[in-house]
């Protein structure tokens, strides 16, 4: 039973499917053919992405690392971008998926603010081949192609098999294997989501929003970058 | 390029930072417009002096109305779309709730005019005293629209939005003062009524900020970022614009007891606290989406 206001859930529930993602971070090998592959189905516009791979350098040379993270929509059990959007446009499937009515959103943007994970992003206006435009958009974990039996995108093309993608609520699937026996984690599970993309062996760097902060050279002139040219007043106005 | 993930630009610029100043300012405008009539006797009739603002009054919150409500709208990615959140009405969105109440409040303020030119005091004191509610809520839900957000501790507290109300009161009081200074009266009985409001809402404004200054340095590690941020990035407007300029100087010039009831004095400090209302809006609407960019 949901508490409060809390979406209806899906994780556990008898009857119901709950689709999650396990994304084994040791087998990640930063070749972002899972970024290609989602720009390619969904014709993602340049600018935004529906999911990306962190890319993270730790240390001092010699002693360094570079890390990867597969990010992308949790697809939340308790999605606060669901709660807060003012004509349920984002809705939660029985299943688990968070989807968008794009015929309903007015791209007021609420839901951007509401996700801790900076899943969401604003499809510009005039596209040329898909119409879809000046609504918010985001990961759908596939849900046309899973309704038909197919794997995600990014998950049928993941060559090193880091991204794996069932039902956790059938205990023989594969991620409800991965989940029991390996040491996993979500992302900001202190925020009351419940996000479905489970991680194994993610670094620290990675998952603590205070220590996530750019440290290699080429990451802070991005930073950089990005501070001087999202100020303030052309923080919207330059989406659209 | 992939270490900050460009999409994620924070979502709400300076369109909904006006809107928010610019609502809490015609919802006060309104408070004080309506108030002989809602307020009548009570305090001594304190609230008579301002009769003579009555109309003026009125026009003024539907001008400031019919500027930020279309600026809403046109802030919308469907702008064609904005009467959704009615009609597709969502309760738990604090943003389906002001929808709602931003067509009634408009509503009131005409039918409150209507009545006022008809001499009608029943329609004229029920428009006013619900008008004036839904004049709070005005600020009231684009604070709780800020709060709903858990996920975002600079704004995920529950001083915000009585900071909204309190902030539109010095806004409404800058408004009245001005108008009521041009127009040659702000007297002295007004002006009396306008310092107990402007006084009380410039102490509160200092409180909180004192308040958010230890919840920020005392709280977890975002709220400690979000302290960083608001240093770095916006330390002009925070330090400078919203707590010297905008509540430490127009609360000294208050609290001088004869100064303080100066009118020109008095409409100064009540500007001057405008200038801070909008500037600390704008630094926490800002910072509090900046704290997750990086992540
Ligand atoms: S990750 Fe963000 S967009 Fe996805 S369901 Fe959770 S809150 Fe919503
Ligand atoms: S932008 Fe669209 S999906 Fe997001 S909260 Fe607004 S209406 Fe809902």
């Amino acid at each position: 039973m949901p508490v409060g206001l809390q979406t209806e859930p899906s994780l556990g529930v008898p009857g119901k499917k709950r689709w999650a993602m396990v994304v084994d971070l040791r087998r990640c090998i930063g070749c972002m053919a899972c970024v290609c592959a989602d720009k390619a189905e969904y014709d993602v516009p340049l600018g935004v992405w529906r999911t990306t791979v962190k890319v993270k350098d730790t240390g001092h040379y010699p002693n360094t690392k570079r890390h990867f993270m597969p990010r992308l929509c949790n697809h939340c059990d308790n999605p606060p971008c669901v709660r807060n959007c003012p004509t349920q446009a984002t809705y939660k499937h029985e299943d688990g998926f968070v989807l968008q009515r794009y015929e309903r959103c007015i791209s007021c943007r609420t839901c951007i603010a509401a996700c801790p994970y900076n899943a969401r992003h604003v499809l510009p206006k005039n596209r040329d081949r898909v119409k879809i435009g000046g609504v918010v958009d985001k990961c759908t974990f596939c849900n046309h192609r899973v309704e038909k039996g197919l794997a995600p995108a990014c998950v049928q093309t993941c060559l090193g098999r880091s991204r794996i993608f069932g039902d956790l609520n059938d205990p023989n699937s594969e991620v409800s294997r991965l989940v029991a026996r390996h040491k996993t984690v979500v992302l900001k599970p202190d925020k009351g989501t419940r996000p479905q993309v489970y991680y194994i062996k993610p670094d620290r760097a990675q998952t603590e929003q205070v220590f996530s902060a750019p440290q290699s050279y080429a990451a802070r002139s991005d930073a950089q970058a990005f501070y001087q040219r999202n100020r303030g007043s052309k923080f919207f106005s330059g989406v659209l | 390029m992939f270490e900050y993930m460009d999409y994620n630009i924070a979502p709400w610029g300076h369109e909904i930072v006006i809107y928010f100043f610019l609502i809490g300012a015609a919802g006060m405008t309104f408070v004080y417009a309506a108030a002989p009539v809602v307020f009548g006797n009570v305090f001594g009739g304190a609230a008579k002096s301002m009769e003579p603002f009555q109309r003026v009054g009125l026009i003024a919150s539907l001008v400031l109305l019919a500027i930020c409500g279309p600026l809403l709208i046109v802030d919308l990615g469907q702008p064609a779309r904005f009467l959704y959140p009615i009609l597709y009405f969502h309760w738990t969105s604090p943003l389906s709730w002001g929808s709602l109440f931003l067509p009634l409040f408009g509503l009131c303020i005409v039918g409150f005019y209507y009545g006022s030119i008809k001499d009608n005091q029943g329609l004229m004191r029920w428009t006013g005293i619900l008008g004036s509610l839904l004049a709070l809520s005005m600020p009231l839900y684009t604070g709780l629209d800020l709060m709903v957000n858990q996920t975002r501790e600079l704004w995920s507290n529950p001083t915000i939005p009585l900071l909204f109300v309190i902030l539109s009161m010095s806004s409404g009081t800058a408004v009245v003062a001005v108008i009521q200074l041009l127009r040659g009266q702000l007297d002295q009985r007004a002006a009396e009524f306008l310092h107990a409001f402007l006084y009380l809402s410039l102490a509160v404004t200092f409180a909180l900020f004192l308040a958010e200054w230890v919840v920020l340095n005392y709280g977890t590690g975002e709220k400690q970022q979000a302290w960083e941020i608001i240093n770095q990035q916006f330390a002009f407007k925070y330090w400078g614009m919203t707590f010297l300029i905008g509540i430490l100087a127009p609360l000294v010039l208050v609290a001088i007891p004869k100064l303080g009831r100066d009118p020109k004095i008095l409409t100064l400090a009540a500007v001057l606290s405008a200038v801070g209302a909008y500037s600390f809006r704008e630094v926490l609407i800002y910072a509090g989406q900046l704290t997750q960019i990086n992540f």
